[in-house]
């Protein structure tokens, strides 16, 4: 018997950088409006979040980022997720993203971005608006 | 099939997907799951369940890793809750998982639970499925960890390894019943806290006054976190695998688990289908006005609902067998 | 950003203030307040610099002494950080700060994959002791101390540090390094950790020891309440994990039969700033005492001059916002106001732009500027803890040692700080918080200026450092020319002493002083400890 699709979602922490406040609270808002969230833990390499995208089978891989370093991060994982034929899943990024980079990596083909400062309502009506599309 | 194909080569994007298919329930998932069935058998799966905090994802991963330096291949399931207001759900067990991730070809899956009860979600049978049938020589399922609640794993695994802590000082009575009697193996970890050789003695006491049992459940003490006594467990897997090929009694033991997984899976789809008869019926919210202002007792209407249901179910059937009579 | 609960009726009245440790703030203070709470001047201030130092550690406070400043250096190449280093002296400052590159702070050397991207990003990039020599070259380490911002690799910094002074002709006896070295607070809210709690925690131990023989003049801890507050913790969470984090220092040198008096003098503490005033003001205060109090009580601790509690109170980062970011400036004169009066020996303030954008001279002279107005010109120098005897801050400060003994109390009921950091237990209490936080904010139930109350003005634009990919191409450059150079038999012969030391538990620091001296590199003396240490095995959110 058919159920209700539930949106699945990794959270991922790429890199070294050990900032993880933002991602775990993005991580409990989503799981409080509803959705299935996989954390990835801290200082993943690209690889082993887009093994976890594949394992679990995620509608939505999100990076969240605080090092400056989104642009080759993003970059890079695109790649990946092209090469090993995920790039139907959606990515999107948030963290310490500058204005004028948001379009620079919607260009890339990331779904959406949310710079810190987002209310968490934002981000959440994003993704609720790609699950009723997927 | 393209989809039963590659994952009979052991391609893990259809696997990933055909799980999630199962999720959903989606009719070309269960077709698929057929046709892959009669490759199944080879693994032995194992579940791991116990209470919170007794470190049965620590377990999970090292017992994974030690498999996994042996050459096996390896796939681990995750149950987490879902959460009953909002119906989201916070998938954090692959995190303590990094051992495990070392290994070559290890695959990882978290499922929520969705509603399912007994520790496991109602596709996590496929999942074994269909990992088995990819390849894996050894799933490792890691129960839900609600302690008592997770009885249902016994059901789908070869191998039931049940965790306890000394932690647990008065719970102890309140677990033994219930979590041991489904545990073909358990474990005492965090073996070196004070209070773990009594925890040990305590259950190995109450295992050998049981009669009667053809498999004489061992107690194995380890230490999770530094990895010590996994290769015992590992020696005790191995051992009740072999019981479970070759002991005559394995054979009705087998046929008991297959048996009531189906029954499980059951309750599950009986429920889902009566509830959502039962609700579009006008009686049906009548009642439960009377029920929820307090003027009608609970075993009336409980009554009364029945006869909905069953009035409902025949009438289902006999549309459906009307419906088959017409396209003959 | 977190700030106090208002309650307030429909006319702006407030009808109650909940600070964020829980406590509860009446209109009215007076000495029946202080009668409420047993107040006594004798048992609970005493003077300054008089145990239990709720008022200050030394008698004259700023009078004697204005407080000491801090100012971060150190990024890209050892080169550029060398330069940075010498205009500062010329400047007048007295102590270096510096920062360290990711790769460096998690034990990869610049050519590692993992270091991609990051090598001399965010500090100086260090993969062997030719890096230190060119760091500190012509700085005279004998009068200059360094204040090493490394955690998880402190042990091999520090015997760098003294293979460098050494090299420069310097005795050990006589040079000061002050490694931050507080790993367990990594793993509650900072995330540059590499190996296990217990491993951790034993070098940690190891530099502590060392330092009593080796190098006396070495601060070897610095116990940071500060990021645990960034993550969520309440005021006095963050001071209670801090107390307790020192004592799990403690008791693994004492363990090793030393005399806790030779040692603990030399721990600082490094403590956040921002959030309501007067619970900052409260927490410093109780801070104060109750450390004290534990040494002494606890561990028996002798020596007056050790019951001190040393901080630097200051950053506040998480308060800054975004949104007009001008404000920021008076949110870094507010807290450094609470500094001040808090008694605080050392401040730093973030800069208003600064988690942002690359700190530009001109906001780092401001904050400057905010510092020494307040010692100069506004009369913080005048007297010692001005606040004493209000009924307000008395009241307070006392109702915050029974918030942080409290919390104390709970992390030991669930078995103590190791292994609540171990199993997650405050990860997951700081990042719920931090969540209900975030909820507040929206739901417009707690305010913050700019952010979801008058929020007419400018947000900030995001400026960042560009990747300077040459510099580390340089520095990878650099690095294959010393693996070159570098005698192999002393590279192998050095990592094996280390590998043995190590697994018999041994103090690793003298192996490590020769690795560094036989150029090994910072990666391969991280890759024994992984080996045998394994790595931290993250504990779950939820």
């Amino acid at each position: 018997m058919e159920v209700k699709k539930r949106l699945k979602i990794l959270i991922a922490k790429p890199g070294l950088d050990g900032h993880d406040r933002g991602a775990k609270v993005v991580a409990q808002a989503l799981k409080e409006a509803g959705m299935e969230v996989v954390y990835s833990g801290l200082h993943r390499t690209i690889d082993q979040i887009v093994n976890m995208a594949i394992q679990e089978d995620v509608d939505v891989v999100g990076l969240s980022i605080m090092s400056g370093a989104h642009i080759p991060i993003t970059q890079k994982l695109i790649q990946k997720m092209q090469e090993r034929g995920i790039s139907d899943k959606l990515v999107f990024v948030g963290g310490v993203i500058p204005t004028r980079d948001i379009q620079k990596l919607k260009d890339m083909g990331v779904a959406g971005v949310f710079p810190g400062g987002t209310p968490l309502s934002e981000t959440i009506a994003f993704l609720q608006s790609v699950a009723k599309k997927g | 099939m393209d989809l039963v194909d590659r994952i009979l080569e052991g391609d893990e994007s259809s696997v990933a997907r055909l799980i999630s298919m199962l999720e959903e329930g989606k009719e070309e998932g269960y077709m698929a799951v057929s046709l892959l069935f009669p490759h199944t058998g080879r693994a032995h799966i194992m579940g791991v369940t116990g209470s919170p905090g007794a470190g049965k994802s620590t377990i999970v991963d090292k017992l994974a890793f030690a498999y996994g330096t042996k050459g096996k291949k390896v796939g681990i399931i995750a149950v987490d809750p879902t959460s009953a207001k909002g119906g989201g759900a916070f998938l954090g067990d692959r995190i303590r998982m990094r051992n495990a991730e070392k290994i070559e070809g290890i695959f990882i899956r978290s499922m929520a639970h969705r509603g399912f009860p007994g520790g496991i979600a109602k596709a996590t049978a496929g999942a074994c499925y269909v990992l088995d049938s990819s390849g894996k020589d050894v799933i490792i399922i890691e129960s839900v960890g609600a302690g008592q609640a997770d009885m249902q794993i016994s059901t789908i695994c070869d191998s039931v390894i049940t965790v306890f802590t000394p932690d647990y000082g008065d719970d102890i009575q309140l677990m033994k019943a219930g979590l041991i009697e489904i545990g073909d193996i358990v474990v005492v970890n965090k073996m070196d806290k004070p209070g773990a050789t009594e925890v040990a003695k305590d259950i190995e006491f109450f295992l050998v006054n049981r009669t009667n049992q053809p498999w004489h459940t061992p107690v194995v003490s380890i230490d999770a976190l530094k990895g010590e006594g996994i290769e015992n467990l590992v020696q005790a897997l191995k051992q009740h695998r072999t019981f479970m090929d070759r002991d005559t009694h394995a054979r009705t033991i087998k046929r008991d688990k297959r048996k009531n997984l189906v029954l499980n899976l059951l309750k599950e789809e009986t429920w889902n289908a009566i509830l959502n008869r039962i609700e579009e019926q006008v009686d049906f919210s009548e009642i439960m006005e009377k029920v929820q202002d307090g003027t009608m007792d609970p075993y009336k209407a409980v009554q009364l609902l029945m006869r909905i249901a069953v009035r409902g179910a025949e009438s289902t059937v006999s549309a459906k067998e009307n419906k088959r009579e017409t396209n003959r | 950003m977190a700030v106090a609960r208002y309650i307030k009726d429909e006319k702006d009245r407030i009808l109650d203030v909940i600070l964020e440790s829980g406590i509860h703030v009446k209109p009215v203070y007076t000495p029946k307040d202080l009668e409420g709470v047993g107040f006594s001047y004798e048992k609970d201030l005493a003077d300054p610099g008089q145990y239990p130092y709720t008022r200050g550690i030394h008698p004259l406070g700023y009078r004697s002494r204005a407080w000491t400043t801090r100012q971060y250096t150190g990024f890209g190449t050892p080169q550029e950080t060398n330069e940075r280093f010498k205009l500062m002296i010329s400047h007048g400052q007295t102590g270096l700060n510096v920062a360290f590159d990711l790769p460096t702070q998690m034990g990869y050397d610049s050519d590692d994959s993992m270091a991609e991207g990051e090598v001399g990003r965010v500090g100086m990039a260090v993969d062997t002791l030719r890096d230190f020599e060119i760091a500190f070259k012509d700085i005279r380490l004998d009068k200059i101390g360094s204040g090493l911002t490394i955690n998880a690799v402190a042990s091999i910094m520090l015997a760098m540090y003294q293979a460098v002074a050494e090299k420069y002709g310097y005795d050990p006896k006589v040079i000061s390094a002050t490694p931050q070295n507080d790993i367990l607070k990594e793993m509650i809210g900072r995330g540059a950790w590499i190996f296990p709690v217990e491993p951790a925690v034993k070098l940690v131990g190891d530099t502590i020891e060392y330092s009593m023989k080796v190098l006396p003049r070495t601060n070897p801890v610095s116990v940071c309440g500060y990021h645990i507050r960034e993550s969520g913790a309440t005021p006095a969470q963050e001071i209670a994990c801090a107390i307790l984090i020192a004592n799990a220092y403690i008791d693994n040198v004492i363990a090793r039969g030393h005399d806790v008096d030779d040692f603990v003098g030399r721990f600082s503490f490094n403590l956040n700033v921002f959030g309501n005033m007067w619970e900052q003001i409260a927490k410093f205060r109780a801070a104060r005492k109750l450390w004290a109090r534990n040494l002494k009580e606890k561990y028996g601790v002798k020596k007056p001059e050790n019951l001190f509690l040393r901080g630097l109170f200051g950053g506040g980062g998480y308060g800054l916002t975004k949104a007009q970011p001008e404000n920021n400036i008076m949110r870094g004169a507010y807290y450094a106001l609470v500094a001040a009066l808090s008694g605080a020996q050392t401040t730093a303030l973030c800069s208003y732009d600064e988690a942002y954008t690359i700190p530009t001279p001109h906001s780092a002279l401001i904050s400057l500027r905010t510092l020494q107005i307040l010692m100069d010109e506004m009369g913080l120098r005048d007297t010692v803890d001005p606040l004493a005897g209000s009924y307000f801050i008395e009241t307070l400060t006392k109702e915050m040692e029974h918030k942080i003994e409290e919390e104390m109390e709970r992390i030991n009921k669930f078995g103590g700080i190791i292994k609540a950091v171990s199993e997650g237990y405050i990860q997951r209490l700081v990042a719920r918080q931090a969540y209900e936080v975030e909820k507040g904010l929206e739901s417009g139930e707690l305010l913050k200026v700019g952010v979801n109350i008058y929020k007419e003005g400018e947000s900030m634009e995001v400026e960042l450092h560009e990747y300077n990919w040459e510099s580390a191409e340089k520095q990878i450059e650099s690095l294959r020319a010393v693996k070159r150079e570098r005698s192999q038999k002393d590279v192998t012969r050095t990592l094996k002493d280390l590998e043995v030391a190590t697994k018999e538990g041994k103090n690793v620091m003298p192996y490590l002083v020769e690795c560094c001296k036989a150029y090994v590199t910072v990666g391969e003396m991280t890759n024994i400890f992984r080996q045998i240490f394994g790595e931290f095995n993250e504990p779950s959110l939820f």
